[in-house]
């Protein structure tokens, strides 16, 4: 019924598509040029903060001198990658960074589908309003602040929860000593932080879906567990797909604040919890060195542009409408 | 024009399932926004705290020992705190409209299906959030070939958009049935003015969610101001003062500078507080002042009728 | 006539030294401390310093400053702070660019990269003719031997502070009224066995204080406690200028690198003890994560003992005395049971010139005045005479307008040409005790720097020396607080990822740059 609906509306559109070969696409352009122009400070916006700095990446090339700037300076092929790869920990870097990502990405989404499906659902617009700016919150709160917050909540000694579970009679894991249990600590941290802030951006597709739709449905019988699995979830399948390619593209870059700030320097928690920047960061800490940062990110974008291209073509031999590009 | 919400059936008969829905939601979101609010108020209570009362045992939900110490100290010399304000305020407004206005053109340019570039010019707008050429070449190019360290554009320019935003824009306008803009044309209007007289009406939702996103980019923003705003400037965004102020600590304690160097004055837990408190406060309203757009815009049957 | 005429020529000569007369009681001349220059272009000098914005009167101060500058060398000074958050990144980042907005840089060999800028272009090269000319001064107060400590590849690259008696080796501060308690002879600890009697002290008798309530979550707690007990039990002396602290020689035989961190049982004892302190508690278990402040458990009477360096006591002895009455802060210094003591490397601070610096003679001159003109380095270092201080009995005091340093004080954070001929001694530092300690442990057993010359080439080992770096910032946070289950285990574990990461490799290289500059 949902395609059917789509198909129809969209049928004027496609026609207008029709053309072939490359005389109508310059004849197209021409009849749309205002479109162009549209586009065109986004263009030049994109050339000039991204498109410009690229060739200058070459940096990760060259052994930096700061007088004979970027191309001056000498050439020295793949040597700043090397120690990255010559470390012994790439694997559990990677893995690291990908689950985590992974994580992140599946809980995360899942959480803010569900809420903002929930959240439209309920009647009171003051419980709504209310409810999603508590839950907005945490988005705030910089991750310096946060790791305090947690470890006020879990330390051993004097931790919120720990002197709540000892006074019930309980036992107090030594959470900092750890490891296995920070997976899930760094997941509830991040769902904490960005469930408020993703959720916003259903609950407007949620509120963009025809209401007219609806009500025929309901007419028809279908009760609220039937209108939220085929209208509601179907109607956001394009805003998910989305989403999700999306990060596959920076799959294995970590979010350094967050971890960073939460484990520090403790490396008995590293097996767990290490990710690529955070052990680029121990490694050139007091090594200062350009060339070699600017590597890994080359690494880290690369790496990122072939997930994407993959996943991007499956997804578009699958529904050519959701694909990215 | 009739503007519904997407929720208002409660005309029709509330069934089991409609309860079952509620119940679950109100417990289970009420529950995660309570969770989200506490650490909030830990740390509101901690900036009232006397530092001793809360150096020992850390946060509590009321201040053990009330003191307002902290508040003073920074309010004493509110000169800095003020113009951080202001120009984060300005820097938010500006950013915002002129952001949101590029957003919604492109994206809704970029969802024509009649407008054959458009794949191209996605992908080489997508292309950029893969490949990001790092920091030396970006400051690089900033500082030395546009000349705009210790300029305030050098933090309004970089965030007016993002591929993200863009992509999302335009999945949202996707949404919008295409006979509006098919009306439009007959009517004999230009590109632009279907967007700006019809379109745009009908996608306040997309327009509120984007430009809340663009917003807080530019009022959490405190990376493109530590770059590009050195000391020379006197005032410098809300979020950098407060990152100063709260990891001055950190960056000392794990550098070879904590061996040498012995700073007197380092801020106490409060201090940091305070200044988070004051930093994040006002922002916090935002949200329930753009909810109200969340409605949606035309139907199918205006255009129809 | 002839009266007429001599009676001309001398109201002549009097015309003639009038206008010199008048510039005489004016302003001071400075054209003979800087002969031949010319100075009549108004020229301003960016410094680049580290720290925090000040929110004191430093404007102010400086805009005095600026007025006498102008007066004498017609130049001013503006800085430009390089604020703690990210400072590593933004002070590289700022000489990476050389856009010629920078004049003066603050340096130092040992935490702020003197020596890759000099390398790298990022400072200039200042001649002996240059610096004769436009720093005449300094360049006649530093020997030729510590000028050659600044040479790379035969060039000066920087001015080093190598008049200012500085101590900044490290130790544990702990309170002197506990330690007598706690049956220490004369409440003075010599070595680490009578530091645990210390902490064992407060852990029994003060259940509310944290013996060492450190902040495990700083990563500058291995090099300095960890090579602290190394040194105290084999006589260490460490090898600046590499980006982990593994390097060290000892006292009876500085050009030979130990051993001591790849074999050997002092590192498994030093291990063993820390967990055995651990396990009783002398500092928190989370100690890892904790960001507490140890200098405000300290005055708060929170916390036993504090670790830092010489200077820091100095400063915290009389606060201490405030906060705590009867406390008696004292000193255990690292290197204490072996008498093994290095003074402090000249080129702890240091002031260069930028690399594409505009005016880099007038840089030079300015930093010449502040060095070694009392009017300047007053101004620059302790403010204006009568408002952040006032001069009794040859002591630096505080006037009583003056509330506090946050609000009335002066804060140039010149760490860079500081000038003992110039200093006036603060009346709120307890001198006699400093004195005491200085003259009667320290002065005795001290040796030089003894690698003054080397500049170490990391290009060679860059690879290895990353990743032996982080095998260190892995493994000796747990040593050094004791948080492994099984000490013998896990040290031998920490040598065998030292020696898969390459350390054999970077030492090999290392000793032999060593050899060339030292070697028979």
């Amino acid at each position: 019924m949902q395609k059917a609906l789509f198909r129809k509306r969209n049928s004027a559109a496609d026609s207008l598509a029709a053309g072939h070969g490359k005389h109508s696409l310059w004849k197209n352009t021409r009849q749309n040029k205002t479109l162009l122009f549209m586009c065109l400070p986004a263009i030049l916006f994109f050339i000039a903060f991204s498109y410009i700095p690229m060739p200058y990446s070459y940096i990760a090339f060259t052994k930096f001198n700061y007088i004979k700037g970027i191309f001056g300076s000498p050439f020295v092929g793949f040597k700043n990658f090397a120690f990255l790869f010559r470390s012994g920990q790439l694997t559990l870097l990677l893995r690291n960074t990908i689950l985590f990502n992974l994580a992140f990405i599946l809980l995360g989404n899942f959480f803010q589908i569900a809420f903002a499906i929930l959240l439209n659902e309920v009647q009171s617009k003051r419980f709504k309003k209310i409810a999603q700016s508590m839950m907005f919150l945490p988005y705030f709160i910089s991750p310096v602040l946060v790791s305090l917050l947690v470890y006020n909540l879990i330390n051993y000694d004097y931790g919120f929860i720990s002197s709540l579970v000892r006074s019930w009679g309980g036992a107090m894991p030594k959470l900092y000593s750890q490891p296995s249990a920070w997976p899930f600590i760094i997941v509830a941290v991040n769902l904490w932080q960005t469930t408020g802030y993703g959720t916003v951006i259903y609950f407007a597709a949620i509120t963009s879906i025809d209401e007219s739709m609806i009500e025929a449905a309901t007419v028809d019988g279908a009760n609220g567990f039937q209108r939220i699995r085929y209208i509601m979830l179907p109607s956001l399948k394009p805003t998910v797909v989305i989403l999700l390619l999306f990060a596959m593209g920076g799959i294995i870059r970590g979010n350094f604040g967050l971890f960073y700030n939460l484990v520090g320097n403790n490396s008995v928690l590293f097996s767990t919890t290490d990710i690529i920047e955070t052990y680029v960061y121990r490694a050139l800490m007091n090594n200062f060195n350009f060339s070699q940062g600017s590597a890994v990110g080359l690494f880290q974008s690369v790496v990122g542009f072939g997930i994407v291209m993959v996943a991007n073509t499956v997804v578009r031999h699958i529904e050519p409408d959701y694909a990215l590009f | 024009m009739k503007k519904t919400n997407a929720g208002k059936y409660h005309h029709l008969k509330l069934d089991w399932s409609d309860r079952t829905i509620r119940g679950f939601t109100y417990v289970f979101v009420g529950i995660f926004a309570i969770v989200c609010i506490i650490p909030f108020w830990l740390i509101v209570s901690s900036s009232f705290s006397d530092e001793n009362a809360i150096r020992r045992t850390g946060f509590a939900l009321w201040p053990p020992e009330i003191s307002l110490r902290s508040y003073n100290l920074i309010l004493q010399n509110p000169d800095l705190l003020i113009g951080s304000y202001i120009v984060t305020i300005l820097l938010t407004v500006i950013g915002t409209l002129i952001g949101l206005f590029v957003i919604s053109m492109t994206g809704y340019a970029l969802q024509r299906k009649d407008f054959q570039l458009r794949n191209k010019i996605s992908f080489f707008i997508y292309f950029t959030s893969l490949f990001t050429a790092g920091l030396v070449p970006f400051y690089y190019v900033i500082v030395k070939i546009y000349g705009l360290k210790d300029s305030y554009f050098a933090v309004l320019l970089p965030l007016l958009m993002n591929p993200w935003l863009i992509i999302l824009m335009k999945n949202f306008v996707k949404a919008i049935p295409h006979e509006i803009t098919e009306s439009g044309k007959i009517d004999g209007a230009g590109d632009f003015t279907i967007f700006y007289k019809l379109i745009v009406p009908s996608m306040t939702p997309a327009l509120a969610t984007i430009g809340l996103f663009v917003a807080l980019g530019y009022w959490n923003e405190w990376y493109f101001s530590s770059l590009f705003l050195t000391t020379i400037v006197k005032y410098r965004p809300l979020q950098y003062h407060l990152y100063n102020i709260v990891n001055t600590v950190a960056s000392l304690k794990n550098s070879v500078a904590s061996t040498n160097v012995v700073i007197q004055d380092l801020p106490a837990e409060t201090l940091k507080m305070a200044t988070a408190v004051l930093a994040t406060g006002p922002i916090i309203f935002a949200y329930p002042f753009v909810q109200k757009y969340f409605v949606a815009g035309l139907t199918v049957g205006a255009v129809k009728g | 006539m002839k009266k007429l005429v001599s009676l001309l020529m001398v109201l002549a000569m009097l015309l003639s030294l009038a206008p010199a007369a008048f510039a005489e009681t004016a302003t001071t001349d400075y054209s003979d401390w800087f002969p031949g220059v010319d100075t009549s272009e108004h020229v301003v000098i960016t410094m680049l310093v580290t720290g925090n914005v000040p929110t004191n009167k430093t404007d102010e101060v400086l805009t005095v400053f600026n007025e006498k500058l102008t007066e004498a060398i017609n130049a001013e000074l503006q800085i430009q702070w390089i604020e703690w958050a990210d400072w590593q990144t933004k002070y590289q980042l700022a000489l990476a660019m050389q856009d010629g907005s920078i004049d003066l840089v603050g340096t130092a060999t040992d935490w702020l990269y003197a020596w890759d800028n000099a390398r790298n272009g990022g400072f200039l090269a200042l001649s002996d003719e240059m610096l004769q000319t436009y720093c005449p001064k300094t360049y006649a107060s530093v020997s030729q031997e510590h000028w050659d400590m600044c040479k790379y590849d035969g060039e000066i690259y920087f001015a080093p502070e190598d008049n200012y008696a500085q101590w900044t080796n490290h130790g544990f501060m702990y309170r002197g009224d506990w330690a007598t308690a706690a049956g220490i002879e004369n409440g003075d600890i010599n070595s680490w066995e009578e530091l645990g009697v210390y902490f064992q002290y407060i852990k029994d008798t003060y259940p509310d204080v944290v013996p060492w309530d450190a902040d495990g979550s700083g990563s500058s707690y291995s090099p300095q406690v960890a090579g602290g007990y190394m040194t105290d039990k084999i006589g260490l002396v460490a090898v600046e200028g590499l980006p982990v602290s593994l390097f060290y020689g000892t006292k009876d035989d500085p050009y030979t690198l130990s051993r001591c961190f790849l074999e050997g049982d002092t590192l498994v004892n030093f291990a063993i003890q820390q967990k055995a302190w651990a396990d009783a508690g002398y500092w928190r278990e989370d100690v890892l994560n904790y960001t507490g402040d140890q200098k405000d458990l300290l005055r708060a009477g929170l916390s036993g003992a504090y670790q830092h360096h010489t200077q820091t006591w100095r400063t915290e002895r009389t606060k201490m005395e405030a906060k705590q009455p009867g406390s008696d802060l004292r000193f255990y210094w690292f290197g204490e049971e072996s008498d093994s003591l290095v003074s402090l490397n000249i080129t702890h601070g240091a002031m260069a010139v930028a690399g594409q610096s505009k005016n880099p003679e007038r840089a030079l001159m300015v930093y010449d005045l502040i060095r070694n003109d009392p009017t300047f380095y007053d101004l620059f270092n302790y403010g204006i005479e009568g408002e952040q201080y006032i001069v009794v009995d040859g002591f630096l005091a505080r006037p009583d307008t003056y509330k506090d340093d946050s609000t009335d004080g002066v804060s140039f954070n010149y760490w860079w040409g500081r000038n003992d001929d110039l200093e006036i001694r603060n009346s709120e530092v307890d001198w006699d005790a400093y004195d005491a300690l200085v003259a009667e442990e320290y002065d005795p057993v001290k040796i030089d720097y003894p690698y003054g010359k080397v500049v170490f080439d990391t290009d060679p080992i860059s690879i290895e020396l990353d990743n032996v770096t982080n095998v260190y910032n892995t493994y000796m946070p747990v040593i050094t607080f004791g948080k492994c289950e099984d000490p013998e285990a896990y040290v031998a574990e920490f040598r065998q990822a030292l020696q898969d990461a390459g350390i054999e490799t970077v030492m090999t290289e290392v000793q032999s740059q060593i050899d060339a500059v030292y070697g028979d």
